[in-house]
């Protein structure tokens, strides 16, 4: 890990740290929030050394996330979205979608079109790592569930 | 029936604007209603609106719609609604202890307003060291990011379309980053603005319509997606019409 890098995980968790504030993320379940986020991003450092693809360590990185913020949110009996929407900030591609913009208003398509879909691949690759989880969890919960019944 | 139905649907109301998913507010309704002896209920939810149906074995039926406007994220009073939701599952309350209880909820505080500055702040200087900004463009993130917070508390004061507070916010980001740039302190407007843009892109949109949309509520997750692809859209659109207005004085 270069110093560079740990200067990211730093900030990704500041990042998270302050908009679990502005989600009105209180005591306990703030510093969890917010080592969510630092989490995502250590992992996402952390996975770099084994695979290059960004997109595929976004989805991976995002599964691991989703599912530390269901057991969050069992442990402390608290809806799962309060460890999901701070935990993927540092994930969420604000640089790549500014510079989207920037190469859309320059007139140079190249780029643009290679930004836009890089963004779209993050994003895609972000969501669909937490829908998979999500997905998996309520189907396993609908089968206790079930099971209970009979 | 009709005073608890009333709560319930209160419950399910402020869950919604608090930031609930659609599925688990659906999921919600449906275990407080079965908890009073409801022998079905219909639950239909999207982002702006409710409509609940119960009905209860002496064959009395009740029914409510709600109209949702404005939806936020509030986690601390979703984890007050979340807890009162299963106690009222677990052990059967009266009407009034349910009512004393959602009141207690609805009084929870939020942080004050210096407190969310700073963390206004915080994430805009963090997210420009983060894709790479020296210390001088933190500095000047840091500022934008106050700035931000006032022009949204001005936007909410005059009840102003969320999507056009984005477009405005976005185009004075950059060109307060312009100012900054011109005055010395940064040499390109870039990390400023991103670190500023963060605040303002909609992640937690996307993932929770993506959410939904999976989950097989797809008209409430198709509508939070369109919400957060129109308000990257008006990001776009106000760094355009900086680009437009001042983007000569970039070079």
């Amino acid at each position: 890990m270069t110093l560079t890098e740990f200067i990211q995980i730093i900030m990704g968790f500041i990042g998270s740290l302050g908009f679990a504030i502005l989600f009105n993320i209180r005591g306990k379940r703030l510093l969890f929030a917010s080592l969510g986020g630092l989490l995502s991003w250590l992992l996402f450092v952390l996975l770099g050394n084994f695979l290059a693809d960004e997109a595929l360590r976004y989805f991976i990185v995002a599964m691991i996330i989703s599912a530390y913020a269901e057991v969050m949110a069992r442990i402390l009996k608290t809806p799962t979205t309060t460890f999901i929407a701070t935990s993927i900030i540092p994930l969420v591609p604000g640089s790549a979608l500014y510079y989207t913009m920037a190469h859309a208003f320059e007139g140079d398509a190249e780029n643009f079109i290679a930004k836009a879909i890089y963004t779209l691949q993050l994003s895609c690759a972000l969501a669909l790592g937490v829908v998979v989880v999500t997905a998996f969890t309520r189907l396993v919960y609908r089968l206790k569930e079930k099971r209970g019944h009979h | 029936m009709r005073k608890i139905f009333n709560c319930i649907m209160d419950i399910g109301e402020q869950m919604l604007i608090c930031g609930a998913e659609v599925h688990r507010v659906e999921d919600s309704i449906n275990r407080m209603c079965a908890a009073f002896g409801a022998e079905r209920s219909d639950v239909f939810i999207i982002t702006s609106s409710m409509v609940v149906t119960v009905y209860m074995p002496d064959e009395s039926v009740y029914t409510q719609t709600r109209r949702i406007k404005g939806i936020g994220t509030d986690i601390e009073k979703l984890h007050g609604l979340n807890r009162l939701s299963r106690e009222i599952c677990s052990e059967k309350l009266t009407p009034e202890q349910i009512r004393s209880e959602f009141r207690e909820i609805l009084n929870l505080r939020s942080y004050p307003l210096w407190v969310e500055c700073i963390a206004y702040m915080a994430v805009a200087a963090a997210f420009a060291v983060f894709f790479g900004g020296g210390l001088s463009d933190a500095a000047v993130a840091l500022v934008i990011g106050c700035i931000v917070r006032f022009i949204v508390l001005i936007a909410d004061k005059a009840s102003m379309n969320k999507i056009f507070t984005k477009f405005l916010c976005s185009f004075a980001v950059s060109s307060l980053a312009l100012v900054g740039m011109k005055l010395g302190f940064i040499d390109s407007i870039d990390k400023a603005v991103i670190g500023n843009i963060m605040l303002l892109i909609p992640g937690v949109g996307l993932t929770n319509g993506l959410r939904d949309l999976f989950a097989g509520d797809s008209i409430a997750g198709l509508l939070r997606l369109i919400e957060a692809v129109l308000t990257a859209l008006a990001i776009a659109a106000g760094y355009f019409l900086f680009v437009v207005t001042m983007g000569g004085a970039l070079k």
